[in-house]
């Protein structure tokens, strides 16, 4: 178990070695293959970020231009996925600011007037509706609809990302009792919805 | 009191899934579970709802990524070129200071002997050392200038 445990982060380790050394060389291919490897990923954190699918792909662009700008910056001791949502994060919120400028408190709010991250009509039935496919892709995506971003935000990064709860807190700049505290309402937010829609 | 035993597990059913539970809490939430159905439904629910969260996938544009990738192979060849420009003007910068340096003494010993030889004043022969030190940089400086002006009207179309 601990030799397994030694190889695993040692390989995981030699691997954030050599994408922190391909980002400083700014190296064409391996950003390819980064793109290639954590479309899904970053899309679907975007788009649940977001609720709207055209700011996701702008977005999605913009974050992979900036990799590569701030390649220099990356350390082989932080997990890249932690550090390319941090960044697209980041991209979303300065993308919120100048189109609606307020402050970062007032963005990072879960609830209230100013609701957070709330790039689209969410209410509309098409952020999430055209979004999604799967076998309760309708019924998922109307739940989503009615959650705040800030839920949905670390709902994905708990249930699709796997992250480690210490991990999301670090990508979402937020105090680990903020993060547990929603997750816990979104999930209970997730299941009452669920619940009715199929009721 | 009995309510409270069901509010308890259910708030376990949370934890199991958002942070883990520890093995006592699990024993004592599958052993409730087994006894009471509507926990059981409530656990149910709650797996129900993180399935669908899960098995809901984005519909994505391949496009994207072809897009994506090319914009990114253009911002990495203006980078890479961006980075050969600022070194060879950093290596120049410091070639340039070296030598002034070096050349300092016999500049000022070259100036000091012309104003002996055709008998100038000390503060104007001075003036002109500083002005050999000042004006090369003061044209590169406003070659500079005169060239970023130059290439941001060209690149602001609008």
């Amino acid at each position: 178990m601990g030799l397994a445990t030694c190889w695993f982060m040692s390989t995981v380790e030699r691997e954030a070695g050599e994408v922190a050394r391909g980002l400083r060389r700014r190296d064409p291919s391996l950003i390819d293959d980064l793109i290639q490897q954590y479309q899904y990923r970053l899309f679907r954190y975007l788009l649940m970020l977001t609720g709207s699918r055209e700011e996701a792909e702008d977005l999605f662009q913009e974050t992979w231009i900036r990799v590569l700008e701030k390649g220099h910056q990356y350390q082989q001791r932080w997990k890249f996925e932690t550090w390319l949502f941090t960044i697209a994060r980041h991209l979303a919120i300065d993308f919120i600011r100048r189109r609606q400028p307020q402050s970062l408190d007032a963005l990072l709010q879960p609830t209230g007037a100013n609701r957070p991250l709330e790039l689209a009509d969410t209410t509309s039935s098409s952020a999430f509706d055209q979004a999604f496919q799967g076998e309760e892709a309708a019924s998922v995506a109307t739940a989503l609809r009615h959650l705040p971003p800030s839920y949905r935000e670390v709902l994905t990064l708990r249930f699709h990302e796997d992250m480690e709860l210490e991990e999301i807190a670090r990508v979402v700049d937020s105090p680990l009792s903020t993060v547990k505290s929603r997750l816990y309402r979104g999930l209970a937010m997730l299941r009452e919805w669920l619940k009715d829609i199929s009721a | 009191m009995r309510d409270d035993i069901h509010e308890r597990a259910l708030q376990l059913v949370d934890k199991r899934q958002v942070e883990g539970l520890s093995a006592e809490e699990h024993n004592g939430l599958e052993a409730h579970l087994e006894s009471c159905a509507q926990c059981q439904k409530g656990a149910l629910e709650t797996e129900r709802a993180l399935r669908a969260l899960r098995s809901a996938v984005p519909r994505f544009d391949v496009t994207l990524v072809l897009t994506t990738q090319m914009r990114a192979r253009i911002r990495a060849c203006e980078l890479i070129e961006n980075a050969a420009r600022m070194r060879a003007l950093w290596i120049s910068c410091t070639l340039s200071w070296v030598l002034g340096v070096v050349s300092a003494p016999l500049l000022w010993w070259g100036f000091e002997w012309i104003g002996h030889r055709w008998a100038i004043s000390r503060a104007v022969w001075m003036t002109g050392f500083a002005l050999s030190w000042v004006a090369p940089a003061v044209v590169a400086a406003a070659v500079i200038a005169w060239r970023q002006a130059r290439g941001s009207s060209v690149t602001e179309p609008r």
